[in-house]
């Protein structure tokens, strides 16, 4: 074996991607963004059911750290499933289940804000990127939580708090309560996908903090965009402007 | 009235054939909200979550301000449009009547009927056909009269405000329902409403499959110097105009004309729809709009927007979500099939976050 300059180390380390930028240099998310895998059926490793296709999970180390009265109410959720899905009302994703639901959302970017508009429920979650604190009122249980985004390097880090207990994690049953807390790691690996890490912790519900990773990718069709999708008004819509006879 | 509402009038007065009237003194409200009026200059604060409230309550004005169409010579973002984001809202009333804006809800068994003339009030918000009143085929205005009724009477699912149910405001209420915030992009403008949010197209005209129909309808846009024009179709046409339920059909198109001042402090809202499924002609809708800053008070229609946790630093308008499912859908709340008025206790996981 002898030693030739091609094979040398540093020849083999891959060449930054590049990615689109705004303005003032910082990654542009702008898009519409979708992942391809299954986890809204279930965040941890499982195997095919009637109602789910099996999934490797993203969960770091596959298990959510429930304690176990939690993870009694888990497995509770996970029987009734059907019907108690908060999805089935098409009440809001929350956070972070919207970024990992089988339906395109976009980003839309500002210097002082970046924009998560769902299809689903057509409901908008707004990052502020302009150096604001959550609000003082600690409270207001938002169904997205209140999100103040800063950039380290290139990524965009995203703090999250203040949340209702009414949203589930996944069509599994996992959920959290008001006490959630999540910290986001938004990254370009390259102009089309997005690596998206989360920190979730509830000390109410889990016994540690926890993480998760999806890829997202962007929606590349001609003339792709988002379909409003008001599904809440399913049920009752029929009436208007009136019933037809 | 404020440094800048003197300003614009002594303005548009100079140039313009002016038709701003000084609001009537007899009534304690046009008071109170001339007053409020007032722009205060908030000085930073330390406490950042103060209430700034005690601002006016539904607009008073009485006339909408004559805004034409032509170039833009303010303000610009780095893609080229007139920059208008920020906080808006109507400036006339509210929501209770479409073409006696603040002559309160015919029929209304709460309240007396106004003391004011017709004349001493704001005009109709229909400005075409010239008589004010919109221009219904006979079927259609037996239908507006019916569910005007049925507002003070739920017995039939169909008399219920659909906003009531969460579902989005919709075309033209979203411009007078509570204030609203615009975000804009490159290729996009975003509009956030207290119920609902729009994504208009900017410069790509083709709309989706008529197969498709939605509560905001699918939006395309285009600036022509200072007026944004939207045309929107794909319209589901469920919202109702307000409470004297003006209505259109699935059949309806509209054209939005976003006319800003070159103050970039005022808009008109001229849309002009074309049914002729329900109507006999087109007819336009105005609606007059004014600019909200963090100078200016919070009050809980026009402009909400709390100050920013931001210590030490300039005061920021802080946009919080605005999602409704108070009230959602026939998962409990109120049956699927057809008829009664809903008796059921409320709803402990109901939890509004947007205003009412």
């Amino acid at each position: 074996m002898f030693a030739s300059p091609l094979l040398a180390a540093d020849a083999v380390l891959p060449t930054p991607a590049k990615i689109p930028r705004t303005a003032d240099g910082k990654p542009d998310f702008s898009g519409i963004w979708q992942t391809t895998g299954g986890a809204d059926f279930d965040l941890t490793p499982h195997q095919g059911r009637k109602d789910s296709p099996p999934g490797l999970g993203i969960v770091e180390g596959g298990e959510i750290p429930y304690t176990p009265a939690a993870l009694d109410k888990k497995k509770k959720n996970f029987a009734a499933r059907e019907t108690d899905d908060p999805r089935l009302k098409c009440w809001t994703l929350g956070t972070p289940r919207g970024i990992y639901y089988p339906e395109p959302f976009q980003i839309f970017q500002r210097k002082q804000d970046v924009t998560l508009y769902f299809e689903f429920g057509y409901s908008v979650r707004t990052i502020h990127t302009d150096g604001t604190l959550h609000p003082v009122d600690t409270d207001q249980e938002f169904w997205l939580g209140d999100s103040r985004g800063h950039w380290e390097g290139d990524t965009l880090v995203v703090d999250v708090r203040d949340f209702n207990d009414l949203t589930w994690l996944s069509r599994a049953g996992d959920f959290h309560d008001e006490a959630l807390h999540i910290v986001e790691h938004w990254k370009l690996l390259d102009a089309n996908t997005i690596d998206y890490k989360a920190t979730l912790e509830d000390p109410n519900v889990y016994s540690r903090p926890w993480n998760i990773e999806v890829i997202l990718y962007r929606h590349r069709e001609p003339n792709f965009q988002l379909i409003e999708n008001y599904c809440y008004t399913l049920d009752y819509d029929k009436y208007y402007p009136f019933p037809q006879e | 009235m404020s440094m800048t509402e003197q300003a614009l009038m002594k303005l548009r007065c100079g140039l313009l054939a002016c038709t701003v009237a000084l609001a009537p003194a007899a009534t304690a409200l046009a008071q109170d909200a001339a007053a409020g009026a007032r722009s205060s200059a908030a000085a930073p604060s330390s406490a950042p979550s103060q209430q700034r409230g005690a601002g006016p309550g539904i607009g008073y004005e009485r006339t909408v301000p004559v805004i034409t169409s032509g170039p833009w010579t303010g303000k610009r973002l780095p893609d080229g449009q007139p920059d208008i984001s920020g906080d808006w809202s109507n400036t006339i009333a509210n929501h209770n009547n479409t073409t006696d804006p603040q002559g309160g809800i015919p029929g209304d068994p709460h309240e007396r009927p106004p003391r004011t003339t017709r004349e001493q009030r704001a005009p109709s918000r229909v400005t075409d056909p010239a008589d004010g009143q919109l221009p219904y085929l006979p079927w259609a205005r037996a239908k507006q009269i019916e569910f005007a009724k049925g507002f003070f009477d739920a017995s039939k699912p169909e008399y219920l405000e659909p906003l009531a149910r969460c579902a989005p405001a919709g075309i033209p209420k979203s411009f007078y329902w509570h204030g609203y915030e615009i975000r804009q992009y490159p290729g996009y403008i975003v509009f956030l409403f207290n119920s609902g949010a729009r994504i208009i197209h900017l410069n790509n005209p083709k709309h989706l499959s008529p197969d498709i129909k939605l509560w905001q309808g699918d939006s395309r846009g285009h600036w022509e110097g200072n007026t944004l024009v939207v045309d929107v179709g794909n319209l589901n046409s469920k919202a109702r105009f307000g409470r004297t339920a003006e209505f259109t059909t699935e059949n309806v198109h509209v054209v939005e004309r976003f006319i800003f001042d070159g103050s970039n402090q005022r808009y008109n809202y001229v849309a002009t729809f074309t049914d002729p499924a329900a109507f006999s002609r087109p007819f336009t809708i105005t609606v007059p709009a004014r600019r909200w800053t963090v100078a200016d008070k919070t009050n809980e229609w026009h402009y909400e927007v709390p100050l920013a946790n931001n210590p030490g630093k300039p005061p920021i308008g802080d946009h919080l979500e605005r999602i409704c499912v108070e009230n959602n859908g026939g998962f409990g709340r109120l049956p699927a099939a057809p008829a009664t008025v809903p008796t059921a206790a409320p709803d402990p996981a109901a939890r509004p976050t947007a205003a009412r």
